[in-house]
């Protein structure tokens, strides 16, 4: 079948303008976590920034295309790179900070660049951003359009990677930055400059998360939202090559890029094409999860989130739970039309807390609480909708709890993984799980269309079911309670600062972990289950993964092991963006969280160290004062 | 005698403990001086502020009479100091001759003869011995002025480490400083200039070696009469 041969051949050859680009972007998050230990989460943010940057100089002020195009990737975009390095990431260095903390770090520089995008260009999408190589054909061989643009990106692609294989190889700056890979601190005292080092490697990664999204513009609309995630989602790319290996990480993204193209021509009958759809639209995704499912080598090991030897401030704690009572209570006072946005309070409360208890108690990373949030709000609508098959339409109140029943089982899809995983790798998968859901389960036609959610069953009223919501957060504050305290308590934080040593102790890690994924699997579908009861419809975009990492971030910030200020958090958040604009929320948790490596603990953390700070003590004029009435009062 | 290194005063944190505080203490220059002291006692920690491993968060490090506080680890180590940890101190994922070749190309195997044979080999595949010697190598291979070494005898055959210790005195007697860290005293170290003995994160006793007595470090320190 000669026809079909060459439909594969020019189907491989538009695939290959996609995987190219993923394998550049592989090849970036690769080198920049080889250097620095860290997994840069705001690729996608650079790439865009870099792509509008490229079109403001191009379109806009009508620079020619080639010193735009050198201003974008070879002084703007390392200099990014260098001045992230600078101002956030080497401060969480200098203090030894974990993975998570990185990644909160990341999530922070995401949101802000994003934030600023919005900002200086709006969110209209531009059709118009110039390719930097002109899709010329140059040769038909067997008739197949040979075009120049996809050449020279594969020639780039090839070129980066060997190149810094080369350089790694056979040059003494690679035998240095090699010895930095390897130990930092002994690095350092070998006289090797290793800030200067991690600077090159963002400098580097900037410049190819640039070049992606230079590369990636042209063959899609320009908008603040579609590239980044497009970006991280070829991140599959990189955890392919388990962040390591440049020729796998190669591979995989051209390989990714024709099975994409390739995918086009299958098209099964009746209810499996949605399914080949879904699954060709999103093949990274896909790809990111059995990447992060297969198993990797040993998981990285971190420091845990909670401020270490703090002893909790007692003025501190008391403070914040006297506020979050407040907080709670005052929206009972509220005009129609505000009680109304507080009604997310309480839900994105307990969505927070199961961060809480997974991250902050547990010390396990997961970036995949959306997901579980999703899957108790999507279970609530099907039940109340009667679109599950064998069961009648239920009233709220049931189809609440047999949602969060049904994903509290569900945690294992996460929690299991994390039996063998740490740090980075379960971030990862975690990350993949929650991806997957929102990309194949929640975005799909049979979730966005015919749903009904009611509060049938409930307090029709907001006031009311303000009430019911603050019953089931109480509920849900008991639980996390229970978790914290006594023999649960003592077993999760030995979990949580050393592993190992835990289990030597007795304490049954992989069951702990497991209670503790599913314990958070449950928070979170409760929270989203009341979610989509206040706003009684099914949003699939309020889970989606970017606002599981914001809130991953959120929780960190506000400190990770304190439920108070998780709830803290929620009142603020929900405030933030109903008094001013929306999205206000995200870019203010974005700005501390690049902070985090001048905010150890987090807010939590702060509040604390104000707290046990000595009352001040009197000044010289003071004590003069005291003697003097002591000696009057003699 | 001229000092070398000297620290005045200095208190280090790590986190909420406290592991020095205030510790007044010289090295000669172009001697050996030996720091002892039990576990927890402060000598590693003496030695990473030496090398700039750990921030200072009161008081001065001096070196040659010039304050080097503020002066990061990889500077100081630009400036002629190298520092062996008592653990993990060679780079395991490149080769010994990597490994030895990134801090300089003065030869090491008149001390270590039996690295030449494993010169190709990943620093990781090694015996804990001979990674030992990888990083003690890769310090002398520096050509330093200011050699600290934290327990460099540790996973080493005796016989290699006295042959390190005498290597040592070698270099003392031309003219480098050597600092070095032991749990307690050994007779290949009895010709050090200077004992410091250290007892939870104070200076309990400084002198000479046959000031200490046959009773070793903690005879010192009592001696001292100091009990905290």
């Amino acid at each position: 079948m000669p026809g079909t041969l060459d439909l594969s051949i020019d189907l491989a050859l538009a695939g290959l303008a996609v995987g190219s680009a993923a394998a550049l972007s592989g090849v970036g998050l690769v080198v920049t976590h080889r250097v620095t230990g860290v997994l840069n989460l705001a690729q996608g943010a650079q790439a865009t920034a870099t792509a509008y940057l490229l079109r403001e100089l191009v379109v806009v002020r009508n620079w020619p295309l080639a010193p735009a195009a050198a201003f974008c990737l070879l002084v703007a975009a390392p200099a990014l790179g260098v001045l992230l390095d600078l101002a956030v990431f080497r401060p969480l260095r200098r203090r030894d900070a974990g993975q998570a903390e990185s990644m909160v770090a990341g999530i922070g520089v995401f949101v802000l660049l994003i934030g600023v995008i919005v900002l200086v260009w709006g969110t209209t999408p531009f059709g118009d951003a110039p390719a930097l190589v002109p899709a010329t054909v140059l040769a038909r061989p067997g008739g197949h359009a040979l075009r120049l643009d996809t050449l020279v990106q594969l020639a780039v692609v090839l070129g980066l990677a060997g190149g810094v294989g080369l350089v790694e190889r056979y040059t003494a700056f690679g035998i240095r930055l090699r010895a930095v890979v390897d130990n930092r601190r002994l690095a350092r005292l070998a006289g090797i400059d290793a800030d200067r080092i991690s600077a090159a490697g963002w400098a580097f990664g900037s410049f190819t998360a640039g070049l992606v999204g230079v590369l990636l513009a042209p063959l899609l609309l320009l908008d603040p939202y579609g590239l980044p995630l497009l970006v991280m989602a070829t991140m599959a790319v990189a955890v392919a090559a388990r962040l390591r290996s440049l020729p796998v990480a190669v591979a995989t993204g051209l390989g990714l890029g024709i099975a994409q193209s390739e995918l086009t021509r299958l098209r099964p009958g009746g209810q499996l094409l949605p399914l080949a759809q879904a699954v060709q639209t999103n093949l990274f995704v896909v790809a990111l999860l059995v990447a992060a499912l297969l198993p990797w080598g040993h998981g990285q090991d971190g420091p845990g989130l909670a401020t270490s030897g703090g002893r909790p401030g007692r003025r501190g704690s008391s403070a914040a739970r006297t506020a979050c009572a407040v907080l709670l209570l005052l929206p009972l006072g509220f005009r129609p039309e505000d009680l109304r946005h507080a009604l997310l309070v309480p839900a994105l409360a307990l969505v927070l807390l199961s961060v809480v208890v997974v991250t902050g108690y547990g010390g396990q990373v997961s970036l995949g609480q959306a997901g579980y949030a999703g899957l108790g709000a999507l279970g609530t609508a099907l039940l109340m909708s009667g679109k599950v098959p064998g069961v009648p339409a239920l009233s709220a109140v049931p189809a609440l709890l047999l949602a969060v029943a049904a994903t509290v089982p569900l945690g294992l899809l996460t929690g299991w993984p994390a039996v063998r995983r740490r740090g980075l790798a379960l971030a990862l998968v975690t990350f993949a799980v929650g991806t997957a859901l929102s990309r194949l389960v929640f975005d799909q036609p049979y979730a966005t269309t015919g749903l009904t959610v009611s509060r049938l069953g409930l307090p029709a009223d907001d006031q009311g079911f303000y009430l019911v919501e603050l019953v089931l957060l109480g509920a849900g504050l008991l639980l996390v309670r229970s978790l914290h305290r006594g023999p649960p308590g003592r077993a999760l934080t030995a979990m949580r600062d050393h592993q190992a040593g835990a289990s030597a102790a007795g304490v049954d890690v992989p069951r702990l972990k497991l209670l503790v994924f599913m314990a958070g699997a449950g928070l979170a579908a409760l929270g989203g289950a009341l979610t989509a009861l206040a706003q009684q419809g099914f949003d699939a975009t309020a889970f989606d993964p970017v606002q599981g990492l914001l809130w991953f971030a959120t929780v960190v910030v506000a400190g990770a092991d304190s439920a108070a200020g998780a709830v803290l958090a929620a009142a603020l958040l929900t405030g933030l963006d109903a008094g001013t604009l929306p999205g206000v929320s995200a870019v203010v948790v974005g700005a501390l969280a690049t902070a985090i490596g001048r905010l150890p603990g987090g807010l939590a953390g702060l509040a604390r160290r104000l707290a046990d700070r000595p009352a001040p003590g009197l000044t010289p004029l003071g004590h003069r004062l005291r003697r003097r009435i002591a000696e009057r009062s003699r | 005698m001229a000092v070398a290194v000297e620290l005045r005063g200095v208190r280090v944190r790590y986190g909420l403990l406290e592991a020095l505080h205030g510790v007044d203490l010289a090295c000669p220059a172009g001697r050996v001086t030996v720091l002892l002291g039990r576990n927890g006692s402060g000598r590693t920690t003496v030695l990473r502020a030496l090398a700039g491993d750990v921030p200072v968060s009161a008081g001065q490090v001096l070196r040659e009479g010039r304050d080097v506080t503020a002066l990061d680890a990889h500077r100081r180590a630009a400036a002629g100091s190298a520092y062996v940890p008592a653990e993990r101190g060679v780079f395991g994922s490149l080769t010994v001759a990597q490994n030895l070749a990134l801090s300089g190309d003065a030869p090491v195997d008149r001390w270590f003869p039996e690295l030449a044979r494993l010169l190709h080999r990943r620093a990781d595949t090694l015996s804990g011995g001979e990674q030992q010697m990888v990083a003690v190598g890769r310090a002398l291979a520096a050509r330093p002025r200011l050699l600290l070494l934290d327990e460099p005898g540790r996973g080493l055959a005796p016989a290699v480490a006295a042959r390190l210790h005498g290597a040592l005195f070698e270099l003392a007697a031309a003219g480098r400083t050597v600092v070095l860290a032991e749990q307690a005293p050994l007779p290949s170290l009895q010709r050090a200039a200077v004992v410091h003995v250290l007892r939870r994160g104070r200076v309990a006793f400084s002198g000479e070696p046959s000031e200490l007595g046959p009773a070793g470090g903690a005879g010192g320190a009592d001696r001292t009469g100091l009990s905290l």
